[in-house]
């Protein structure tokens, strides 16, 4: 039952989006997130209200580590399209568990800083600007497994994934560099809550786990359609 | 023209079969003689590629609206700084970049004839070209930054460092890609193999261009107006 496994594991895509955004929502990231802008009052204020923040919070770091599962699909199919040195694939799975790691460890000091919100204000500050930073700046493991299962899309000869998937990655790639400058702006556009920090990656990376997903699902579809063709010509 | 599945042609007849399959010999005869007649419905590079042209360039789009929107809160100050970028540099690395583009035009129709050794040194000339804008973008970074500019001296001297900035990154990937182009020629890779690799370079190369092209007049022209 394979088909079965890979199909379940590619969904991990679309689960990780949609519960994400809603454990955002319920501890209220969503809207309108803290910025390094934001006053003392309200970066406390933000972490002590009761066990909604908490609960939201915990949904997140839950529902991040869903990326997971699709990481390891990923890896299966780009072991097809490499055959003999899956250097690529090692690369993928190496880097995409690093990015599992930099979604969830931020997201577990957030629910940290909200498990005792009556300390010095100042050290919740602290701990929120580390938690932040966390969140946006490393995006080196993300550009390169991106930047992997594009060349390997493209080097692909039997066309295991459509080759556009590749240009998606690319694109996505190119998406995460102005994460980095959420270290030197404390507001506007570039700070980690602006347009092009915050919300371009938040979009960009949902476009990316969703078109795996999508064209994993298909690809899965169709390597599973032979095999039961073959099957029923063993039966007649 | 549609392409009938593998699925599909096996439950095709016999001769209809054999039609399609001279049906595709003739469309590919038809694409290598697109030299003196190109055709209309011939994608440069493949498709695909332009998911990633056009989303590239929205993502530039949209930093030039949020730029062209903060200007308009505070264009005095917009205006100011403007006038202190060096335009002649600006200017010079327009016409430099419009060079190799020439370049890569030149080298793709070389390389199409089967003219490698041309087609490699237009290529060369295309890199120093890349080779000179970015040692200038950067002498520009040092002086901005010697006379106190940096990217924390205000809204326009950040978007200008980060516009600048994102633009030579594509402009270094694209020597990148270029050096890959000359290393197909060395190897000597004819055209029908090498027209995808060759086609998708000239486009990013073209965008990188035309890129520089509207930064150049957005933050060095209207700005300073």
């Amino acid at each position: 039952m394979p088909t079965r496994i890979l199909t379940i594991c590619a969904w991990g895509g679309p689960a990780t989006v949609v519960l994400a955004l809603t454990g955002w929502l319920i501890a209220g990231v969503l809207p309108i997130p803290l910025g390094p802008d934001s006053t003392v009052d309200q970066v406390v204020g933000f972490y002590s209200q009761d066990t909604r923040v908490l609960a939201g919070l915990f949904l997140s770091t839950v529902a991040v580590c869903f990326v997971l599962p699709l990481i390891a699909v990923i890896s299966v199919f780009m072991m097809r399209m490499e055959g003999r040195t899956p250097v690529l694939t090692f690369l993928q799975l190496v880097t995409g568990a690093a990015t599992g790691v930099c979604l969830l460890l931020p997201l577990l000091l957030m629910t940290t800083i909200a498990f005792r919100p009556g300390r010095n204000p100042e050290l919740t500050v602290t701990l929120n600007d580390i938690a932040w930073l966390l969140f946006i700046t490393p995006v080196a493991p993300f550009m390169i497994q991106n930047v992997a299962i594009g060349v390997a899309i493209l080097n692909d000869k039997r066309q295991t994934l459509p080759r556009w998937v590749a240009y998606v990655n690319f694109w996505v790639a190119f998406s995460f560099t102005p994460d980095v400058l959420a270290f030197f702006f404390h507001s506007g556009p570039f700070g980690w809550r602006g347009i092009f920090i915050f919300w371009l990656a938040l979009t960009t990376y949902s476009v990316f786990l969703i078109v795996m997903s999508v064209t994993l699902l298909k690809a899965i579809r169709e390597s599973a359609e032979p095999r039961a063709a073959e099957v029923a010509v063993a039966a007649a | 023209m549609s392409r009938p599945d593998a699925r599909a042609r096996e439950e095709l007849p016999d001769f209809l079969w054999l039609d399609e399959e001279e049906g595709l010999r003739s469309a590919a005869s038809l694409g290598r003689s697109n030299l003196t007649e190109p055709s209309q419905r011939h994608t440069p590079g493949e498709v695909g590629l332009w998911i990633f042209i056009l989303g590239d360039m929205t993502l530039f789009g949209v930093i030039f609206l949020v730029f062209m929107w903060e200007r308009r809160s505070d264009s005095g100050v917009f205006k100011a700084s403007a006038q202190q970028l060096i335009q002649p540099i600006g200017a010079f690395n327009t016409l430099v970049l419009l060079l190799s583009s020439y370049l890569v035009v030149r080298a793709l129709f070389a390389h199409r004839i089967g003219r490698v050794q041309a087609a490699g040194r237009l290529i060369l000339g295309a890199i120093g070209c890349a080779g000179v804008f970015a040692a200038l973008k950067v002498t520009e970074y040092f002086v901005e930054v010697s006379e106190g500019n940096t990217p924390s001296t205000g809204l326009f001297f950040t978007f200008y460092f980060v516009l600048a900035g994102l633009h030579l990154l594509h402009v270094l990937v694209g020597t990148g890609l270029l050096s890959a182009w000359a290393v197909a020629l060395r190897k000597g890779k004819q055209w029908p193999s090498a027209q995808r690799l060759v086609e998708g370079v000239a486009v990013y190369w073209h965008m990188v261009d035309l890129l520089w092209i509207a930064i150049f007049t957005l933050v060095y022209l209207v700005c300073a107006e």
